[in-house]
């Protein structure tokens, strides 16, 4: 799993809704496709001809649940391993969160707790996953809005900890970093310092918005400054191999997303 | 001894989700608060899913959809088992609540009045 990532730019998450948009668009060195909505043998055609134009597509998970209690479904992993294989993908990533738990399901990533329990489950979930895909997976930190009580290790160490144990890539989510600093006080510079920085594969983008004192990482609106400013801390440490924007809903005009990549792109080429 | 860890987390985490979706108090040592707001957020996120797969109910009920749609859903935590694309527990919702709608007189079953029309 030792495989090298390749440089893959600055890029932005294929949706079905903005798909003519992201094929004209200047500046999209690479996507990422939401690999639970792709049927295998049928990749949407779009993806292929940005395939065809050598833009990598990253297959992107979000049902794994590999932070949860039981061992990864063999079905799921097979599907992300499908996926890749269909749009050719240099690497996969997911979450280290949980979607479901005694029957129920979430709908949504929740936060595991950063305990030795919860890491020693979820690393041999990783390598079992690992096991069975093509290409190296990279685990993502997710937004909470609540944590679990009883921490033995803070965000940070956990995600070295699993890197130590199961040799997984890095996806840095820094509107999910921002959302942790805001909401529960994660502290920033500590966090990056704590990751094995060498083994960032790329990194999240997005925007979101306050209500209520609250930060939600909405997907649906701009990228707020201090999103940039995360981006930028952790550009200061170390040049990850990508950067991508994820927009999931309320899609602005092709300007303004062009815009927003222009913005993380002058972020990362920041001397 | 992983083994172990898997049940105490299996525990952990069950009890937190439940407290989540399906009514049950927040876990000792949590953040009543945050557990709320989660809560609340995990039931907008299921609100907007079936909201955009059925535009048309959202339409029809105005003002009413999302206080029909939360007081519908709050009872009738996600199961487990939906699989497949990521919105198919919402595909699955979707289904549900339109036909508890027309049950509970919120709405009439729209397909039928077409056909009536047409014919």
């Amino acid at each position: 799993m030792r495989r090298v990532i390749p440089a893959l730019g600055v890029g932005i998450g294929w949706r079905p809704e903005i798909d003519l948009t992201i094929e004209r668009l200047p500046g999209v060195d690479f996507v990422e496709v939401l690999a639970e909505n792709v049927p295998p043998r049928e990749v949407p055609e779009s993806l292929r001809l940005l395939a065809r134009r050598g833009v990598p597509v990253v297959a992107h998970a979000v049902s794994l649940s590999l932070g949860g209690a039981e061992r990864p479904d063999p079905a799921r992993v097979a599907h992300l391993a499908a996926v890749a294989c269909g749009v050719s993908a240099p690497l996969v990533s997911e979450h280290v969160a949980f979607t479901r738990a005694g029957g129920l399901d979430a709908g949504h990533l929740l936060p595991v707790p950063h305990t030795w329990d919860a890491l020693e489950v979820l690393a041999a979930n990783v390598r079992e996953a690992q096991d069975r895909l093509p290409v190296p997976l990279a685990m993502e930190n997710i937004a909470a809005l609540l944590r679990w009580p009883d921490a033995e290790l803070t965000e940070g160490q956990f995600l070295a900890e699993l890197v130590e144990r199961t040799g997984c890539w890095l996806l840095v989510d820094v509107a999910n970093l921002h959302a942790g600093a805001r909401n529960l006080g994660t502290d920033v510079g500590a966090f990056l310092d704590a990751l094995p920085l060498e083994r960032v594969a790329y990194v999240h983008v997005a925007g979101g918005v306050e209500r209520g004192g609250v930060y939600h990482d909405s997907h649906a609106h701009p990228v707020p400054p201090p999103v940039l400013d995360v981006l930028a801390q952790l550009c200061r440490r170390v040049r990850p191999p990508g950067v991508l924007l994820e927009r999931d809903d309320a899609y602005p005009s092709d300007a303004e997303l062009s815009g927003e990549l222009a913005a993380i792109r002058a972020v990362l080429d920041r001397p | 001894m992983t083994g172990e860890a898997r049940q105490r987390l299996a525990a952990a985490q069950a009890e937190l989700l439940a407290a989540l979706v399906a009514g049950a108090p927040a876990p000792a040592g949590f953040d009543r608060e945050r557990v709320r707001t989660e809560a609340e957020a995990l039931l907008a996120k299921r609100r907007r899913t079936v909201e955009r797969l059925r535009p048309d109910l959202a339409d029809s009920l105005g003002q009413r959809f999302a206080p029909l749609f939360d007081g519908w859903a709050t009872p009738r935590p996600r199961r487990d088992g939906a699989g497949g694309r990521d919105d198919a527990g919402g595909r699955d919702d979707a289904e549900a609540f339109d036909a508890w709608l027309v049950t509970e007189g919120h709405r009439q079953n729209r397909r039928h009045s077409w056909f009536q029309r047409r014919r």
